[in-house]
Order: C-alpha cells, then structure tokens, then sequence
C-alpha cells in the first residue's frame, strides 16, 4: 500500500467532554487521544514518553477508568467524557492528591507526576479502604525513572489518609 | 524559567513576636516547582508547541552503522506537500561539529556515517506530519564500511579504523608502588572479569524544543544540563556570535547525564537560521531519541586483587576496555574517573590500572549518573566479596580492615580527611541487623535469600584541573524578596530548592520570600553543569558567597536604623533587631527600601572556583584530583529463585554522607531515586546491539523498574559537614546508584554461593550463572 | 473513515464490506502500538469497542462464554485462577481496562498471556460472519502460524467459552516486577476427569500446547515421578528460538521447570478440593 501522504487521512467529528467542558472536533481518523488532547485542545498536563502503553505518563480518565491515551484513538471517545490532569484542581484548590504529591516531595521532574495523579485518583475513586499491594497494582504501569517510588506511595497513602478523615 | 512560591505569609505586626528561626537549610520546604508539576501546568519542552509551533523539524538519519555517503538527494523530499527546506552540511555556517571534550561529531555528517543514529539533514515542514514523511523521502546513497560491532573487533589485527589513528581513542594509567612484586608476595591471589552493559538514561521527558531566529537572536527552549556551554557549541557549529544566541531551559524531564551531549539544539538553530521569522518546534520519539542520544560505557574490567593472610590489601591490577562507541563525547573523562576510582575507597598500596577507550559503531557513550566510578565499583567491590572468601573471612571484617580513614590515600595519591565510609558502613549494617526483614523466615526449596553490602567513594566535580566553577547573583528588591540568579538547571533534582534555601538561610528570610531565576544564558551567569554531583557544592557556595556579600549590606544599613554595631543584629523570619533585644527591630522591606534610595547595591555576584590539579600523565596521581570526596555504603537483601534465575530485591539500605542535607525529602528522593537506577542496572537495563542497530530503542524492551520492584528503600542520611560545602553540604547525585548495584550483587553471591560478573543479571543470567550454562550466549554484547 | 457500530450485526455487516481495507480496534493496545511506530497505517477503522454484546460473560449449559470485548480487568475479576492470574500480569491497569480477550486472541502473539490461558482450559472460540453465521472451534486449531490464525476476512471473533470449573495454575516469567512481556509463560489446568492440558507462551511462533506431554497425564493421578517424567517429555515438545529476549536453552529448560513447578502445586494442592479460587 502506498504511504498515504498527510493529507489524505480522512477526518470526522468527534464530540466529547473533557474536564466537564464540551468540544466538538474535526480530526484525522486516526489521531491518538493523547495527540488530540495536547495538539488540538492544548491540554498538554498529560504527557507522553513512550507512544506503547509502557510509561503511564498519558494516563487519563474515560468514563472514570484510566486508560493510557496514547493508545486510545481521539475518534474513540466520541460522546464520553475524559478527565485529565487539568480537570483535578477546583481553581487554585488542589485536589488532596496533587497535595500530597508536592508534600512528599514525589514530583521530582515530574514528568511521570500527571499520569501517576490520575492512576491514584482512580484507585481513591474506586476504593475507600486500600490495601498496599492494591496500591502497587494500581501503581504499576506508571514508570517513574527519578523517585524510586517511596515518595509516590508516601503521597497516595497521606492523600488517602486525608480523604477519609476529610 | 522564574519561579516564585505563591503562597504569602499573613503580615506580621510590629507587636507580634517574630517567628522563630526558620532555617532553611536543613529543612524540608515544600518544592517551589511542585505545584506547576503537579497541576499539569508545567511546561516542558514539547508542551510549548501548541502555543508556539509554526514549523516543524525533523532529522534524517543513517541507515548504516559505518559507510561512506555517496549522495544525498532531497527531490523527492522537496516534492511532499508542505515541505520548505532540506538542510545538510553544506548549510550549516560553522565549523558543523560538536563535542564536549574533543570535538569530532559533525552536526550533519558530510562524508561518513559513524553510528546508525547518525544524522545528515533536516526537515523543516509546515506539519509534524509533513516533516517526517519528507524525511523518509530523502534519499542517501552509502557506501557500506565493515561495522565495529565490538570492542574485540575494535582492536584486532587489521581493523577498518573509524578514524586515522586508529579505533583507540586514549587510555589513562595509574600506578601506584610494585604490584608484579606485591602480587607474588601475596598469600591470595584473586582475579575475575566483569563485563557492564550499556544503559540508557531513560529520562521520561523525550528531547524536544523549539527555535525561533529574529534576525539578531536565535532563541532556543531545549533542555540541556550546561546551558552556557551548549551555547558555546551551537554557536561554533552554526557560526554565530555568542552573544546572539539565547537558550532558555524549559521545565526538564530528568537528565541524569543524557542531556550532558549536543542534542537537538544545531538542527533547531539550523532549522530557525533559515525560516526567520518562524518558530521551529522538534520532538524525538522514544525510539529516535535512544537511537540518536549517548549511553553509559560499557566496560570490561579485567580485575587481579591480591591480599596477606592477615586480610590486608596488597596489591591490584586493573584493566578496563571500555566501549567508546562512534564518538568521544565525554569518554576521556570517563576514562580517568574510572582509573581514579579503581579501587575505590580501600587503602591498596601497590596499584596499576590501565584503562583504554576503544571507537566501535556502537552509539557514543559519555555522561551518565556514575560516570565511570559506577562501574569500577560493580568489580571492585565485587572483588572485596571475592578476596574475602578465598582469605575465608567475613565480608564486612574485610572491608573494614582495608577501607581507608580520615587522613588516608586514595589510589591517585590525595589525601582525604574526614573520611566517613566506615560510618556509613556501621550505619547501613546496623539498621540491617537491628530491625530485622518482616518477611517468612519459611521459604519453598527453590528460592533462597542473600543479603550483600558495598562501601563506595565517589570525587565530586570535574576534577583533574578540567576547569570548573560556578557564579551566583543574588538581588533584594523593594518589598524584601530575595531573587536568586543561576545559570545551572533544575532537571529534577531539586535544584532550585537548594539554591533558594542556601540564600534564604543566609539572609534570614522565610522560604516565601524568595524567588530564583534559573539556566536562561540572558538573564542568569554561568553556573556550570548540572552534574559530577556539583551543583549543590558548587553553585551553593556561589550562592551563599552571594548572599553573604548581601547579608552584610543589609546588617550595615540596619545597624544604622537600630542604633547598634551590625556584630549584634540578628537577621530572622524576614526581620532585623538587636540580638540582646528583639523589640529593638526593623522588618526586611524598610531595610531595602531604605538602602536602595541610600544607594547600597542590595546586589551581589560572586564566583565560586576552587582549584583541583590535573594528573601526572604516568602515574595518574594528583594530590587534589577531586576538590571532595563522598561516601556511602549500601545493604541489600534478596531473592533469588534458582529454578528461575528470578531476583527479587527484598530490602535495600543507603546510607550516604551529604556534609549537609539542605533538603533532607530532595536529599532522601535522590538517594532512593538513585537505588531505583541501580536496581535496574543490576538486574534488567541493557541496550542490546545487533552490529551498530539497537535492537530494543523503546520501552516495550528496555525495560525500567516499576513500582513492584523497589522494595521499601531505607535511607540513611550521614551528616558530616563538609568545611568547604555550603553550611557543611556537599552532595548525592550520583553515588546512590554506584553504591546500589554492587550490593545487590553482593547479595545474589551470597544467596546462591556464585559470584556474578556480567550484567544486568536478568533471570536468564542469573539462572546461567547459578547452573554453570556458559555455552555460546547469543545475547548481544559489545565485547 | 471511522465507523463505530453499536450492534455485532452492524459490525459483521461493515466487515463483510470491507474486508482487509478496514482495520478492527477494540482496546487498540496492539492495533495504535503498531500506528505509533509506523508499522501500520490504517485510514478506515471497525471500532468494536461500543458493542455491548461482546462485553457480557454468561454461563451456558456447563460453560462460561466470555465476549471478544472483555478486558483484562473483567477477567481479573474471574474464579478461573490461570485465566484471572494471566489477565492480571498484562500490562498496568489502564492496559488491562483497554486490552480485551478478542484482541488477544485476533493478534495471535506466541507471548499472548490470555491465549496461553485459554489454551490450556481447552477454550474454544466463536468466529462469525454475514455470510457464514457463528462457528465455535477449539483454539488451539486456531492458530497456525506465525499470527496466522483461521480468523477469515469478512469474520469477527465474537466469543470464546470454556468448561465450567477446571482447576487451573498459571506462571510466567519476566525480567521485573510488572509490566512484564513473557520470557516463557506455561498454564495447566485439570478437568474433573484428570485431564490435564499443559500450554505455553514464547516457544515457538504461535502459543503452543503440548499434547505428548498432555497425553501422558491423561486419567492419571500426579505422583512426583509422573511430574518428572512430564517436565521431561515437554522439553522435546516445544520449539522456542533465540531472540534479544532470552535464548532457547533457557526457554526449554524454563518450559521444564514450570511444568514441574505448576504440576507440583495442582498436586499439593489437591487435597484441599478446588483450590483454584
Ligand atoms: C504495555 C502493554 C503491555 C502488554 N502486556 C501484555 C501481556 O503481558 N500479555 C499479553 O498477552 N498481551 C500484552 N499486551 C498486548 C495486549 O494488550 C493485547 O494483545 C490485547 O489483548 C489486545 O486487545 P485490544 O482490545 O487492545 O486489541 P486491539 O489492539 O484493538 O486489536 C488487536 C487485534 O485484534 C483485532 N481484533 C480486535 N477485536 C477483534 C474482534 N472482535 N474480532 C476480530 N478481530 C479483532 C484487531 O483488528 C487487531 O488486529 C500488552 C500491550 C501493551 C500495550
Ligand atoms: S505514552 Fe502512553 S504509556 Fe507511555
Ligand atoms: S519524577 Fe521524574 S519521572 Fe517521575
């Protein structure tokens, strides 16, 4: 088959919620999620270091469940809502996560930081009790090459901890 | 990048107390940097593009491991829809070549390709999509030359020479007393090989920047680690001025020596120089950037120990052939960190090392966090563990034995006082046996537990009179914050908190009232790189040099304004007063505001260059190689599953000597950070070569640890002032991870009685070694 | 051109139009994979992932019938210890709420972790078409070569089934903790007649059973010795190569070992009745 050339990709509209605002989009077939979400949108919190679902770092929220946006194509959350790192704080209000993490120093370069918040917020979402090694599962595809993950872990607990007394 | 932290402090009124003494240094402030981080608000340097991008770049690279180019032709390319340009060689202004040490990498190769990641054009398009599809339109015809695969190749009898001189680009010696005599008069003679792989630094965040030229300045947003002296090449290999370039660090995804090389900022600079007007933006993918980007050495340590029956050192002969790949990078360096570590930090008094750099067609290697002392400590402490069973002794009475003390040599002959790796070594060996491993005492027949230990010494800076120093600025303003200027970059590592609080304790203001500007080479002075563990050592005194020359300032104008001898003011929390009456004071805002309309500068810069002596080139002794020395030792416990060859790391102890820690969290996230890299150096990282290519250059085959792997990781912070560092800190980059992976290595010798030499020990290794399996192994090296 | 049916029928119906012109995605863990790196560059997509039909898992007259677009996540969910232990070892768990059973099946990996699991629980897969209906095969007729599968161009996996209650064990073996593409993977399970059925990952171009070996178990009680025999016989059975992952010398012996090692377990654990939840 002949490379197609870049224009020939067809394009559709897709029509989505992120971060509970609307947006209604002309794109290429087969833009991932991710591409979509930092190209078209902007929204460039979600990050991407691998492109093949090894990294965690595009980690975002469909319907709810985390999924790694650069392997879900953008036409795919047509009529679903995706939330991303940016949907987290209310205004200059961290969300306990996002807290947690700046508290124990876990955001070194923080690169893995977004996508690592929205595996957490998940798991917080889903559970109220957690035990450590369903904190390490929920943890587990999320590569982080700076911390080590003790200051990781160290958050999430400290963010659970304080949404349970919250 | 300025950073500024937002949350203010409510006033304080004149009758309130003054908050007690708030000393930054040693406390844990919340990162100035965290909440962009952790927001998503963060820009690095792909998230520029939207709001800048107008152009895109893309790089053409060789197909072949070593040729000849015959011809590039860009017709094809110029045909796609929305390509402007195909640059090569004949392009670039300048001299078209780079390299920290020795420059001999073109930017855009003319005549021969020395690595499969060579480049030799760029593409600028109006879409991403546009670049890359007329780079793979660009036609290169080579003329193959036979590939270097490995250094044995490299150096047989009547090898292609990559370059005229051959494929050995250098060796450095040391040598130290008779070790033939020494050897021959030793009651155990132990000798073995260790082969250490090549690794990849993978940072998360992927090369990419953007690049603009208005006609005077080209302004490029890439992450390095130098700024400065990335500068400095750019500006040689486009044929710029200086003056005429501005690099600005976006916020940076990790580093640990990857940013170290020229990456993407000539094809940027190139890129711009021709689009005036335009922004260019250019990112990798991960497959482009382990393709293009340098590695750590692989070496070969040829290693002979010899010992007295009393268990004392007597002498040790080295050989080390380490994997250059297609260009110097910072090899040479490389080289003489590794003899100068050869043995580590045990007294050994005859000692000959020998460590030669050979050229293949394997990526270039240079910088990465160890920087050669890693991987002289994977052999020498694996010789300790060796020497200490052919002498039936225990590991740890050994090393102790033979581990030097405050006012001992080291192998280049300096003289290190205090010394403190015993210290560190009781430490780590203590919490390990006085809070014993929760586990099951109850394991099945096939899997066994060992624990192991590694004592490491690590020179912190360039050393070896290669130039080094770093500047501060540091500025009050009207309202009483204190703006710390650096030119050296936050890559991670907490940086910026460092400086900050270095200042901020000096001047005795609270955390909140002060700001940094960091690693723009328009708005900060040279700070040197952001690696050898010198930032916190040296561009910390440059800032407390500052500050300090700002602290007197302010104590002479508010000794003005209370009336007393500037001896007896105490600066605290933002105030001024009088240390035998603190009712008797003046807040920080007058002070400045009263001496800038008095004319004092409330500026100070100052330059921080300790001096350290190059070595004799014979011997390679140097009474000062390194201006510091620092220590840790490391504990590790773990499973091996023999039926498997399965590793497990079940506890792991670091105990490490900062002088100082100024931020203890960021002190104890680099120290389990640096484990984190050693763990996967020891048991799973490997860039795998399969005659110059990659065979895994993305992260489905270089495999990293995830957060199952990292058992709890106890850090243990010694402190013991350094009295050159500022406020006693000198600091941990780099040694958690040399100390990390000789203990686990240490510990898989001690769980299944065999000693590992060849890395990393992934379960088919492990399960080879265990089994005694040494049949032609296909696994690709570079040896 | 996207096309998102909401109906398996609308599905089969795109299908059978378009044949090989249209790529199938349902979690997209292979298919985008593969986009990403330039291998493939597909411009018209059946996206299955809406179907909720291919969602369900139901019993049926002694068997469990899962739907082509159950995730990992639903099967780790699962009482089937080898299929639920093996759908938990797939990626992370965003990989796993994405990457379905179908998809697994249709990539026809030699490392495929649920197509090993199923192997071993003598699963059997429903292939449909416009023309042609629902046809269940057993799969391990399925597979034929290198991802070469019986899948033909106009059909969709629709379902996959298995016998109720095997008792089942699963090991596979990678180079760290999570996140890990098998170096060797083997799955055994037992039916309540004995049978034993021994399957692998990564020996040779397709997930492989090992019917000599299995043969051997058959109706037999475990005994040490006959596990012996049997971790022997399936080192002649399987055929891995040497790649950058691992060699065939430690994949043949590892083939060995687990057999042993799982075998070992189902026998120890057989006391205790079905163990397997
Ligand atoms: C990071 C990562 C880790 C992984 N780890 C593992 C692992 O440990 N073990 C393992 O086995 N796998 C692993 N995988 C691969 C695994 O996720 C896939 O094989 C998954 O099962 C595919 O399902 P999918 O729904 O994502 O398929 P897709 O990618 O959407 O499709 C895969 C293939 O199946 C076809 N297809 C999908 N549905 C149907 C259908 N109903 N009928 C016909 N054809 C169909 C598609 O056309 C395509 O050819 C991993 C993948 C990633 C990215
Ligand atoms: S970028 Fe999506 S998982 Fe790495
Ligand atoms: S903080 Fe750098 S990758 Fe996690």
């Amino acid at each position: 088959m002949p490379d197609p050339t870049p224009m020939e990709i067809p394009t559709m509209q897709v029509a989505c919620d992120v971060n509970g605002e609307s947006f209604t989009r002309d794109i290429p077939v087969d833009m991932p999620l991710l591409e979509f979400l930092r190209d078209v949108l902007g929204l460039t919190g979600t990050k991407g270091a691998c492109l093949e679902g090894e990294c965690g770092s595009c980690t975002v929220l469909v319907d709810g469940e985390t999924i790694n946006s650069c392997l879900m194509l953008a036409a795919q959350v047509n009529n679903r809502s995706v939330t991303t790192i940016e949907g987290l704080a209310a205004g200059t209000e961290l969300d306990v996560i996002q807290d947690s993490f700046v508290a124990t120093g876990a955001a070194q370069c923080g690169y893995c930081t977004p996508g690592l918040i929205m595996s957490a917020r998940a798991l917080l979402n889903d559970q109220p009790d957690i035990s450590e090694s369903e904190l390490l599962t929920a943890l587990e595809g999320n590569i982080c090459r700076c911390t080590g993950y003790a200051s990781i872990i160290e958050a999430v607990k400290r963010a659970h901890r304080e949404s349970q007394n919250a | 990048m300025i950073q500024q932290v937002t949350t203010t402090e409510s006033d304080q009124t004149l009758d309130a107390p003054i908050a007690p003494a708030d000393h930054l240094v040693g406390k844990s402030c919340r990162r100035v940097d965290g909440q962009e981080k952790v927001t998503g608000a963060a820009l690095y340097g792909a998230d520029l593009f939207p709001n800048s991008a107008e152009l895109f770049a893309s790089v053409v690279r060789s197909e072949h491991a070593h040729a000849n180019i015959v011809s590039i032709d860009a017709t094809q390319a110029l045909e796609v829809a929305g390509i402007l340009g195909v640059y090569t060689h004949a392009d670039v202004g300048g001299t078209n070549i780079h390299g920290l040490i020795r420059r001999d990498h073109p930017a855009l190769a003319s005549k021969r390709v020395r690595y499969f990641g060579d480049s030799i054009a760029v593409v600028v398009a109006k879409t991403e999509r546009a670049a890359k599809l007329g780079r793979d339109k660009v036609a290169v015809t080579y003329e193959p030359l036979p590939v270097i695969a490995t250094m044995e190749q490299a150096i047989a009898e009547g090898a292609c020479k990559l370059y005229p001189e051959g494929n050995v680009m250098g060796d450095k010696r040391i040598r130290k007393g008779d070790v033939e005599r020494a050897l021959a008069d030793s009651h155990v003679v132990v000798s073995d090989t260790f082969f250490t792989q090549t690794v990849d630094h993978a940072f998360l965040d992927i090369e990419a920047g953007t690049g603009h030229w208005d006609g005077q300045v080209l302004t490029l947003y890439v992450a390095g680690q130098w700024v400065h002296e990335e500068r400095r090449l750019i500006a040689l290999a486009l044929g710029l001025p200086v003056e005429q370039i501005r690099i600005i660090q976006p916020v940076t995804g990790g580093a640990f020596g990857g940013r170290e090389d020229i990456s993407i900022q000539i094809y940027l600079g190139l890129a711009a120089l021709k689009h005036q007007g335009k922004t260019i933006a250019l990112r990798y993918t991960r497959s482009e950037s382990m393709r293009a980007r340098h590695k750590r050495h692989a070496l070969k340590i040829e290693s002979t120990f010899g010992a007295n029956a009393d268990g004392m050192l007597t002498a040790a002969k080295i050989v080390v052939y380490s994997d250059e790949g297609a260009y110097a990078s910072t090899g040479i360096a490389v080289m003489r960190k590794a003899a100068s570590h050869a043995t580590g930090p045990y007294c050994v008094p005859n000692v000959e090392v020998d460590v030669y750099g050979v050229h293949t067609n394997n990526n270039p290697t240079g910088a990465m966090r160890g920087f050669g002392a890693c991987q002289m400590a994977i052999a020498y402490e694996g010789m300790m563990d060796r020497v200490a069973r052919a002498l039936d002794m225990d590991r740890e009475t050994f090393r102790r034995k033979n581990l030097i003390q405050s006012g001992d040599t080291v192998t280049t002959g300096q003289r290190i006082d205090p010394v403190s790796v015993g210290l560190c070594l009781t430490k780590a060996i203590q919490k390990f046996k006085d809070q014993p491993y929760p586990g099951s005492d109850h394991l099945p027949a096939h899997i066994k537990r060992g624990w192991g230990m590694s004592a490491i010494c690590f020179g912190l800076g360039y050393g070896d009179g290669f130039p080094d120093c770093s500047r501060a600025r540091v500025e009050l303003s009207d309202s009483g914050i204190a703006t710390v200027y650096t030119g050296g970059v936050e890559v991670g590592q907490g940086l910026l908190n460092a400086m900050m609080q270095i200042a901020g304790e000096e001047l005795g203001l609270p955390f909140e009232s002060m700001r940094i500007v960091a690693a723009d080479t328009e708005l900060t002075d040279e700070s040197g790189s952001s690696s050898a563990t010198r930032q916190t050592y040296f561009t910390g005194n440059a800032v407390r040099m500052a500050a300090s020359e700002l602290r007197e300032q302010v104590l002479d104008i508010a000794g003005i304004k209370l009336k007393v001898h500037p001896h007896e003011i105490t600066l605290q929390h933002g105030w001024a007063y009088e240390t035998s009456n603190s009712n008797n004071r003046v807040r920080m805002e007058k002070i400045c505001t009263e001496g800038l309309t008095r004319g004092y500068s409330l500026k100070a810069t100052a330059l921080f260059k300790p001096r350290t002596i190059v070595e004799i080139p014979n011997t390679g002794q140097s009474p000062r190689a390194f201006i510091t020395y620092l220590f840790g030792a490391h504990v590790s416990q773990v499973l091996v599953n023999i039926e498997t060859g399965e590793v497990k790391v079940e506890r792991h102890i670091a105990a490490h000597d900062v002088g100082k820690a100024v931020n203890p969290q960021s002190v104890e996230g680099q120290i389990v950070g640096g484990v984190a890299q050693g763990l996967g150096m020891a048991l799973m990282e490997e860039v795998t070569y399969r005659d110059g290519r990659i065979m895994n250059p993305g992260l489905t085959d270089y495999i990293i640890p995830t957060i199952k792997d990292l058992p709890p990781v106890e850090a243990i912070i010694v402190e013991h002032d350094d009295p050159g560092g500022p406020f006693g800190a000198h600091g941990v980059g780099e040694p958690p991870l040399i100390g990390a992976v000789p203990a686990i290595l240490s510990a898989i010798y001690d769980a299944t009685g065999k000693a590992p030499c060849e890395l990393p020990m992934s379960p088919e290794r492990t399960w080879r070694l265990i089994n005694e399996v040494c049949e032609n192994d296909p696994l690709s090296k570079v040896f | 051109m996207f096309h998102q049916p909401m109906t398996f029928e609308h599905a089969l119906d795109l299908r059978s139009e378009l044949g090989t012109d249209a790529t199938v995605i349902n979690g997209g863990t292979d298919v985008v994979v593969a986009m990403n790196h330039g291998a493939i560059k597909p411009t018209t997509f059946i996206d299955v992932s809406r179907i909720k039909a291919l969602r369900g898992i139901e019993k049926q007259n002694g068997h469990l019938i899962m739907g082509a677009g159950v995730t990992f996540a639903d099967l780790g969910k699962m009482h089937f210890r080898a299929l639920r232990e093996a759908s938990l070892s797939v990626g992370g768990p965003a990989i796993r709420n994405m990457g379905t059973i179908g998809g697994n099946i249709a990539t026809a990996s030699p490392a495929g972790d649920g197509c090993v699991a199923l192997l071993a629980m003598n699963a059997e897969v429903q292939l449909s078409s416009k023309a042609r209906g629902d046809r269940w095969m057993p799969l391990v007729d399925y597979f034929i070569d290198y991802r070469k599968t019986a899948l033909a161009d106009d059909e969709l996996i629709k379902a996959v089934r298995v016998h109720n209650n095997p008792r089942s064990r699963w090991y596979k073996i990678g180079k760290r903790g999570a996140v890990n593409i098998s170096l060797v993977c083997c799955a055994i399970s037992q039916n309540e007649n004995n049978k034993t059925e021994l399957a692998f990952g990564c020996v040779g171009p397709i997930p492989k059973v090992a019917p000599k070996a299995s043969a051997l178990l058959t109706g037999e009680t475990l005994t040490p010795e006959l596990i012996d025999d049997v971790a022997n016989l399936v080192t002649h059975e399987v055929a891995p190569i040497d790649d950058q992952r691992g060699t065939a010398t430690y994949r043949r012996a590892m083939c060995s070992t687990l057999t042993k090692r799982l075998l070992t377990q189902l026998m120890e654990d057989a006391p205790k009745g079905d163990a397997d939840a």
